[in-house]
């Protein structure tokens, strides 16, 4: 299949002046003094997109996925390198772009589509679909400054998407309106894929791009670090974020969690774990006086703090007594039923009532699910599926 | 060049549409809405038909008003395109920084919009003319190709500065200056005869001013020099009206190559635009 997009060897350069020199009589006086860095937004990228594919751009925020998609649409000009396009593009950079508060939304839906390229009798054609789809006949006749900044949104999307380009440039859109809107949004793009056309994606929702995107590349300080499928990369995008930030730890420490392992069926300390597989997560812990009546628990959260399962031994009707010196706790878990996915282990400490922590470490140990199974969802459920013709 | 002459044929909606947005937005929000573009040439005229009414009989000539008029109007054309478009690219961050189109379309909007105010001036300028039962000149056919002319020269101009003023913000301040001295400089409110006589031999370096001569061609249409002031063109007699053949060759000429440079110009800066403001 044709290339929609070839972006070969690019760098983007920025000169960061110190001083923002910009009238003659700064000019003449400090024309020695004039100093910038260099500050390069982007290092030799090189992306292929075929055509009918969607790639997301992921990344933190400066790693060049806005600059990224600035040169794809001819905003932005790279220092080195070529973009190649085949095709029109239509880019929602930033939704109501260009929008004119003292002009009626009619107005500024027909002047916001021709900046993005329609035609008066395209938009003529398509008005109505436009205005639904934002949800808007009451107010389209009102002045966009009166628009509150949910429906100047809902507008802007709604005039963008109707585009109907061979290339379809997105960024950071979808992350405004409420969950009703954006469901919609997904669909009028998985419309538009099933057009076969070619979308590229940048988004800081990652989970979407696992919905949406055929292919992703991950952006860390301007460079490509990750590109793949999906799955793949957003798993790996996960993993670089938590690197940076491990768990909270806190509490008395009356009782200590001295290490804790997770450990397979053969009681070998491991990272990945795969569904259906056993877990046991072994905590050994020192108490530095005797504590009476403590309570061990743990639990599994992914990586946006949802608690697949947690539990303890008060939970479990279990009374410990008085605890002292060293021992071992183990919560052994027969078989684990999340899909794909990096998981975090928090394990605790604390008295009966809750009102004492002894000492609480707070998602502190990561582990990654795989599976073989394709079904979609955080966990396994055992299926039978049966079809009789009646 | 080609190619993007091209593309902004493909974008000649949205340039139509821009054009609208100015005069639309200009007047939203007033009661009286596109009368004010009436307005502004009518109270002009009257004002100035009193006062050189008031006037007359201190010798000057007959219906001054419209010699006036017949260069202003012109002249605010121009003056206005320039001064407008110079801070269109730096006035629009919001469009230039998230949207692609063909950036000479905003300055080419703010020439629009005053195109259209001075199609109402003239209009309203014509209608008084039939008014006073005016003698028009038969040269007044040839006012397509005048106005094309001024057209060329304001677009080079405003390709230019707008670009410049990207990269120079001195730009648009020099521009508020440079044109009030441009006004004095051009033949508006006072006789080309008055500044010959002043200048003599160094009248030929008036003529360098192209608005020179292009004001003094809408006069030579419009005003009637031949029939409104006759004495004029008696040996000796102060010039109300001048036409330099090699004066109005080279405006042409250098109107052209402003716009050629203009536009090349502009589409060379372009690629930083988004950077720089």
């Amino acid at each position: 299949m044709a290339n929609a997009i070839e972006i070969n060897d690019v760098s983007k350069m920025f000169k960061l002046y110190h001083e923002n020199v910009q009238s003659l009589k700064e000019k003449v006086l400090f024309f020695r003094k004039r100093g910038f860095e260099e500050f390069w937004a982007l290092k030799d990228v090189s992306v292929e997109v075929e055509e009918g594919e969607t790639l997301g751009v992921i990344g933190a925020n400066g790693s060049g996925k806005s600059t990224l998609l600035k040169c794809m649409t001819r905003i932005l000009y790279p220092t080195k390198g070529t973009i190649v396009t085949n095709g029109t593009i239509a880019a929602l950079l930033e939704l109501g772009a260009g929008f004119q508060p003292d002009l009626t939304g009619r107005e500024n839906v027909y002047l916001n589509a021709s900046i993005l390229g329609f035609s008066r009798r395209e938009v003529d054609r398509r008005f109505d679909e436009i205005v639904a789809f934002a949800e808007m006949e009451r107010f389209i006749d009102n002045y966009v400054r009166n628009y509150s900044s949910g429906m100047y949104i809902r507008l802007g999307f709604a005039v963008a998407i109707s585009v109907d380009p061979d290339i379809l440039i997105i960024d950071e859109v979808l992350a405004v309106g409420d969950e009703a809107f954006q469901r919609k949004c997904i669909e009028r793009i998985e419309e538009i894929q099933q057009a076969g056309k070619t979308i590229v994606f940048v988004t800081h929702n990652v989970d979407i791009t696992k919905e949406i995107c055929t292919k992703v590349i991950m952006l860390d300080q301007g460079e490509v670090v990750k590109e793949g499928s999906p799955k793949e990369v957003v798993n790996y995008y996960h993993m670089a974020m938590e690197t940076e930030e491990p768990g909270t730890e806190f509490g008395n420490r009356k009782i200590v969690v001295k290490g804790v392992a997770l450990l397979d069926q053969d009681d070998k300390a491991v990272m990945d774990f795969y569904t259906g597989q056993t877990m046991k997560v072994r905590v050994l812990y020192e108490c530095s006086e005797p504590v009476d009546d403590p309570v061990f628990g743990f639990s599994i959260d992914d990586y946006r703090g949802f608690t697949a399962y947690g539990t303890n031994t008060k939970l479990k009707g279990m009374n410990l007594g008085t605890l002292s010196g060293e021992g071992v706790v183990e919560f052994e878990m027969n078989s684990l039923p999340m899909l794909d996915g990096r998981y975090l282990v928090s394990v605790a400490i604390h008295s009966r009532d809750e009102k004492t922590v002894y000492h609480w470490l707070d998602k502190r140990f990561p582990f990654d699910m795989h599976s073989d199974i394709d079904d979609a969802g955080l966990l396994y459920i055992p299926t039978e599926v049966t079809v009789t013709p009646l | 060049m080609l190619d993007r002459l091209k593309d902004l044929w493909a974008h000649r909606e949205l340039l139509f549409n821009m054009t609208k947005k100015e005069l639309k937005v200009k007047y939203k929000r007033s009661v009286l809405g596109f009368f004010w573009s009436f307005m502004t040439p009518l109270v002009m005229l009257a004002v100035f038909a009193l006062v050189f009414a008031i006037l007359a009989g201190n010798g000057v000539m007959q219906w001054y008003v419209v010699y006036i008029i017949a260069g202003l109007f012109p002249w605010l054309f121009f003056v206005n395109s320039v001064t407008q478009s110079v801070g269109t690219v730096v006035g629009n961050p919001g469009l230039v920084k998230k949207v692609y189109f063909p950036r000479e379309i905003l300055p080419l909007a703010a020439i629009g919009a005053n195109v259209f105010h001075f199609a109402l001036q003239m209009l309203v300028l014509f209608v008084f003319l039939l008014a006073i039962g005016w003698h028009f000149s038969i040269h007044l056919l040839y006012l397509p190709l005048v106005f094309l002319l001024e057209v060329a020269f304001t677009l080079g101009l405003c390709m230019f500065v707008s670009a410049a003023n990207v990269y120079l913000r001195d730009v648009q301040h020099f521009v508020e200056v440079a044109t009030m001295a441009w006004f004095w400089l051009t033949p508006i409110v006072y006789l080309v005869g008055q500044v010959m006589n002043v200048l003599g031999g160094w009248f030929r370096l008036y003529l360098l001013n192209p608005m020179t001569n292009i004001t003094e061609l809408w006069q030579f249409i419009i005003y009637n020099p031949h029939y409104y002031a006759p004495e004029s063109y008696e040996a000796g007699a102060m010039q109300v009206n001048y036409l330099s053949f090699w004066g109005i060759t080279g405006t042409a000429v250098l109107s052209v190559l402003l716009v050629v440079f203009g536009y090349w110009y502009f589409v060379r800066k372009e690629r930083g635009f988004a950077e720089q403001i």
